[in-house]
């Protein structure tokens, strides 16, 4: 099987690189430290109370869910949003378009690099997150789920990335409205939500189906039922994600979501074709 | 085997190519000339697919380059006038990289890569990293990686520019290699003395239009009956631009210190004439010979400066 060369390279630079292995280190001391203290303080209540209470084990996994999920949002538009950006400051992009490879190879190979490097991470800290195997409550059906959940996020927000590396000649331009953009999906969406539950239109609330939180609070609420974090949610869109079950939210929400990120490549691709007419420059 | 015809291309109101043309030939060492902004950049990003023309057509070994751009590209070969380099990727890998990406994989790439690192003089570099080469020897990989799918063209824009005078010329017999090999090479330079050296071709284009094009030895010949005439006078300089001003065959008269450089048409006859009737009226010459024809006076010619050179006259 002929790998794509964009990937290969990235993946040979990254494995070189320090920054793979302090992302990984740091992202999983961060979520074993919550898991191990979260652990401590159940065994201490346990020592005080000489009760266990089970459910905090399923606190304990939510609450390990929810870190990595938010991680994932910040750290996948990092890694992609100075790809394409990068190339054109390095002066290797035109380098690249007069090779065989098309706009297409080149962004696909830069959003496998990015996602390479975030599965990486999901795996990695697969351990942690299996800790509540120990108790029991979660089974690894959810488990996928929630990998689901995470994937689709981590697709979305590389997506983003990438389309906004392409669009903007520099990294650092790229990487804040990346940021920006995002912040709108997750916070601005939600917002839309409230408002459309509370006085504005209805159908703003489909606008959930943009937000890659609702896919993952979706999955945990279905494995979890109505816990805290989920009614939090649920509450502050005004009671509006009631209008579907978890399950079609997790679905739906994962394929709008996918959909989203195809135009956001299909974009990308179209600002490194070099042969496109460009209207505008930043 | 390359063809461009009437290439227009806008940059707002400013047109960086009007109607440009320009035919090489299989096997030419092509030099693509002209002063900065006449539009040999632009012309070179439009032939390697890297610029969408307003209007022309290119043709490379008979393929429309606006049609079938992808199957374009792998005739071509692109030196650009900057490396384009990877950090934390070693000399071998960055070949390795390129050769993929032309659609080389495996033992046939690392033989093909071998071959042409060793025919740059990188062969004992390989396991260097390539942000820690020199400038020279970053431009010969960049050589490498442009021949890495062996395309039958090279275009280099600039290639040698801000390289010493030894790497240069080992750029030049690399050159040399690559005319013996039969590949057709376009090479845009500012560095003409080196473009006369290599290349069999030539096209001058300013303002975005091809001004003179054809073999070198062509030109040079047109040229060297139009090169003007350098007298050097000791004496009775301002008696000899008298002279030189009635004279019906003088077009114009520049002064260069004690040198006087005049555009005579006359034939080798009418040169004797006028040393003659120079020498006669007191005149007292030093030196009297007909500048030799360079692809630097060609081209100053064509653009019409001459630095250093105050034109006093013009019939």
């Amino acid at each position: 099987m002929k790998i794509n060369p964009i990937y290969w390279q990235e993946a040979r630079v990254s494995s070189r690189s320090f920054r793979l292995p302090m992302i990984i280190l740091l992202c999983n001391t961060i979520l074993a430290l919550a898991a191990l203290l979260n652990m401590y303080s159940m065994v201490v209540q346990a020592k005080d109370t000489a009760e266990i209470q089970y459910a905090s084990f399923l606190n304990l996994y939510v609450l390990v869910a929810c870190i990595e999920f938010v991680m994932i949002l910040l750290i996948v538009p990092a890694l992609t949003s100075g790809s394409i950006s990068g190339e054109r400051e390095r002066q290797t992009l035109n380098l690249l378009l007069t090779t065989r490879m098309t706009p297409a190879d080149i962004v696909i190979g830069k959003l496998m690099a990015g996602m390479s490097t975030m599965i990486l991470l999901i795996v990695s800290s697969f351990p942690v997150l299996a800790l509540v195997f120990i108790y029991g409550g979660v089974v690894v059906k959810d488990i996928m789920l929630l990998m689901i959940s995470f994937l689709s996020a981590a697709v979305l927000s590389g997506s983003v990335g990438i389309c906004c590396s392409s669009t903007f000649k520099k990294s650092t331009i790229a990487t804040v409205v990346s940021y920006c953009v995002m912040a709108g999906l997750v916070l601005g969406t939600a917002i839309a939500a409230r408002f459309a539950s509370s006085v504005g239109p209805g159908f703003l609330v489909w606008l959930l189906l943009l937000n890659p939180a609702v896919p993952f609070s979706a999955a945990m609420g279905e494995q979890i039922g109505n816990i805290r974090q989920i009614s939090v949610l649920q509450a502050w869109t005004g009671g509006s994600m009631q209008r579907l079950s978890a399950g079609k939210w997790l679905w739906m929400g994962v394929a709008v979501q996918l959909l989203l990120a195809g135009a956001c490549l299909w974009m990308a691709v179209n600002q490194v074709n070099p042969r496109r007419r460009r209207r505008w420059k930043y | 085997m390359l063809k461009i015809e009437n290439l227009k291309k806008m940059f707002g109101p400013m047109a960086a190519l009007d109607g440009l043309c320009m035919h090489v030939r299989p096997g030419a060492l092509y030099g693509f000339v002209g002063p900065n902004g006449a539009g040999k950049t632009t012309t070179i990003k439009v032939l390697t697919g890297l610029l969408l023309p307003d209007s022309g057509s290119v043709t490379v070994d008979g393929i429309d380059a606006m049609k079938e751009p992808g199957r374009v590209m792998e005739k071509i070969g692109y030196v650009p006038d900057f490396f384009g380099v990877y950090d934390n990727l070693k000399v071998w890998e960055y070949m390795e990289l390129f050769s993929a990406c032309g659609g080389l994989y495996g033992l046939n790439a690392r033989k093909r890569s071998r071959d042409l690192l060793e025919q740059v003089g990188l062969g004992e570099k390989t396991e260097y990293y390539v942000d820690g080469l020199s400038r020279g020897m970053k431009q010969r990989l960049c050589l490498a990686r442009a021949l890495i799918h062996n395309p039958p063209i090279l275009v280099m824009d600039e290639p040698t520019s801000g390289l010493d005078p030894g790497t240069r010329y080992e750029f030049k017999e690399i050159l040399k290699e690559l005319r013996e090999q039969n590949k057709t090479v376009v090479i845009s330079s500012h560095i003409l003395s080196e473009l006369s050296e290599v290349c069999t071709d030539i096209g001058i284009v300013e303002q975005g239009k091809m001004v003179v094009e054809g073999s070198i030895n062509d030109i040079l010949n047109q040229i060297n009956v139009r090169s003007p005439l350098l007298i050097t006078v000791c004496r009775n300089k301002e008696h000899a631009l008298n002279l030189l001003r009635a004279h019906p065959y003088v077009e114009t008269i520049a002064i260069r210190q004690n040198d006087i450089m005049v555009g005579f048409t006359g034939e080798q006859e009418d040169e004797a004439m006028l040393l003659r009737q120079l020498v006669e009226a007191g005149v007292m010459v030093c030196g009297f010979v007909r500048e030799r024809g360079s692809l630097e006076s060609v081209f100053l010619q064509i653009i019409n400066h001459e630095e250093g050179m105050v034109l006093i006259s013009e019939n």
